[in-house]
């Protein structure tokens, strides 16, 4: 008996040491994940983001593939509450993929623009958006930038 | 005459029926006055290059080539070879980080009404938008007024070379010189000798005796404007009040003039210049102008019109009625004769067809302008005109388009013209008006 419970937390212990990829993720059963980074200031680069993002959806299809976009700098204009492309995150949304955007880049706009941007409500902050990039690709997402 | 009261109750009404959410449209208000929100660079350089040559066939009338028969802006010849538009500009969000505020800024080097009479260059635009108030988007400066399709869309992406006669004598102002200060009794800084109409002997006389740029269809002033979008359709409307002077700086007078212009579109797809629909659209521009050499007198000057424009490709057409009352332009070499109270009108209708499978469409157009010619001047009506008496200018122009890629086209385009009067004076000269060739080149960048 004594034996099954040590077995037993070594077993737990060893689980919980590992990434927690299926927690993380919804979508346990994806073939591919990817992260979209995006931090230019040319806005031709929110049209081929959203391009990439929509491409790989239609071609995996949206369980088989975990998508994420993630934005900073000056690329964090995409997630602006106004932004022309917000029928298409939406959309995009609506199909499985995420949307982050770096608190470090809303700070300092914030003190740029002397008031907080507003954020397209799919948007999900993330501490800093380099961080959350690694993050991702440790927990095996491939980081792709358009 | 379209009720200026009826427009402004039908805006209202547009405003309070479509949805109040904004929406980044593809029609010329926002395609040219404002940014795509979040998403417009600080600073994007554009333009483009128009290279043309024109042949005029008519013929001498007893007193040699008078306007008609002559090539613009110079009024030289009756062939020529042009840069009839060069433009270069630069347009954006200063401060990306604040999509509400953009700016725009047009300059033209080519040779045209535009630049004759200024040294070969010239601003055309220079505007800034403030996008701050949901349904109400403001822009300031020098800038396209909201009216006639022809005046309104770019350039650039216009089908044909020439303007129709009806937006060219109707709405494309000219502005005669000012008064010569100090001169006793006052006079034109620009003498004229128009009292036989004007007509020369030679060709190579230069007629234009507008020593200031055309119209342009643009004021400087400020505008309000916005789309909204309800389900496919897609309603603007615009209000701007200018200074009624053209592209040049500054007012002449106290007076304003004040633009209402009201769209509707259904919109099939596509974006940009070439977005697909069926737009349909009314606007009235409303304004006084004072004498050149008498600033004691204004005269009243409206212009009206409606009309609507359908693209899916493969299929084009589009339809204009436009009328005015006040400064109807009476021809290059007749610019005293501008100052008058008569009526005008005149329409357009055309058609293209893009050859599927290929780079090249098909165009044409008919259009019709009629003006009054027994109206008050400043002096009674010269002898030679009747009441009643009425110049009408008939224009059929076939044309073709071949694009060799998004951003570069040539146009070619034969216009043949039958324009007539009931005074024989101005039909002597009419007389002889033949058909008109043009072939253009337009490359974007």
């Amino acid at each position: 008996m004594r034996n099954i419970l040590v077995t037993m937390c070594l077993l737990l212990t060893t689980l919980a040491a590992q990434p927690s990829y299926a927690a993380e993720s919804d979508k346990p059963f994806a073939d591919e994940r990817i992260v979209l980074q995006i931090s230019d200031a040319d806005p031709s680069k929110q049209t081929l983001v959203l391009n990439v993002a929509s491409n790989l959806v239609k071609h995996y299809g949206q369980d088989k593939v975990d998508v994420e976009i993630v934005a900073f700098g000056p690329g964090l204009r995409l997630m602006f509450k106004e932004n022309v492309n917000s029928g298409r995150i939406s959309g995009l949304t609506d199909s499985g993929v995420k949307f982050s955007a770096c608190e470090n880049t809303i700070a300092k706009m914030t003190k740029l623009l002397g008031e907080k941007p507003e954020l397209n409500s799919n948007a999900t902050p993330v501490s800093a958006g380099v961080v959350r990039i690694i993050d991702l690709q440790n927990q095996g997402f491939k980081l792709i930038k358009p | 005459m379209i009720n200026k009261k009826i427009l402004i109750r039908t805006v209202s009404s547009a405003l309070l029926l479509t949805a109040a959410s904004t929406a980044q449209s593809a029609n010329w208000l926002m395609l040219q006055g404002t940014e795509k929100d979040g998403a417009s660079e600080r600073a994007r350089v554009w333009g483009f290059v128009q290279a043309q040559y024109q042949y005029d066939n008519s013929d001498p009338g007893p007193k040699g080539y008078n306007p008609p028969k002559l090539i613009g802006p110079n009024l030289d010849d009756q062939s020529q070879f042009n840069v009839n538009r060069a433009r270069i500009g630069i347009r954006g969000t200063g401060f990306p980080l604040d999509p509400n505020v953009n700016y725009f800024i047009l300059a033209e080097l080519g040779n045209n009404g535009i630049t004759s009479g200024s040294d070969g260059k010239h601003l055309t635009d220079a505007s800034v938008t403030l996008n701050h108030i949901p349904g109400a988007r403001v822009r300031m400066g020098l800038f396209k007024y909201p009216g006639a399709e022809e005046g309104l869309q770019a350039i650039h992406v216009f089908d044909y070379i020439n303007f129709t006669t009806v937006t060219n004598q109707l709405l494309l102002e000219r502005f005669p010189a000012s008064t010569c200060d100090g001169a006793t009794p006052l006079v034109p800084c620009t003498q004229t000798t128009d009292g036989n109409n004007g007509a020369t002997y030679a060709p190579d006389a230069d007629m234009n005796q507008f020593s200031r740029s055309v119209g342009a269809f643009r004021d400087v002033g400020i505008q309000v404007f916005d789309t909204f979008k309800a389900g496919t359709w897609e309603n603007s409307y615009a209000v701007m009040i200018g200074n009624g002077n053209g592209l040049n700086y500054g007012d002449n007078d106290e007076n304003k003039d004040v633009y209402l212009y009201l769209s509707t579109e259904n919109v099939f797809g596509g974006k940009g210049g070439r977005r697909e629909g069926l737009k349909m659209f009314a606007w009235h521009q409303d304004g006084k102008r004072t004498k050149a050499d008498d600033r004691t007198k204004t005269q009243d000057r409206t212009r009206s019109g409606l009309g609507l424009k359908y693209l899916k490709r493969p299929f084009r057409a589009s339809a204009e009625y436009m009328q005015g009352e006040g400064m109807i332009f009476m021809g290059q070499h007749r610019p005293k004769h501008m100052w008058n109270d008569g009526e005008a009108s005149g329409y357009y209708a055309e058609a293209g067809y893009y050859i599927p499978g290929s780079k090249w469409e098909i165009d044409l157009r008919y259009d019709s302008y009629t003006r009054d010619e027994n109206f008050r001047f400043p002096t009674p009506p010269p002898a030679s005109s009747a009441p009643g008496d009425e110049s009408t200018f008939d224009t059929t122009t076939i044309g073709a388009q071949y694009h060799f890629n998004k951003k570069t086209r040539m146009n070619v385009e034969y216009a043949m013209r039958d324009f007539k009067s009931d005074t024989k004076a101005i039909d002597n000269n009419l007389k002889g008006v033949k058909d008109r060739f043009a072939i253009q080149v337009t490359h974007i960048f």
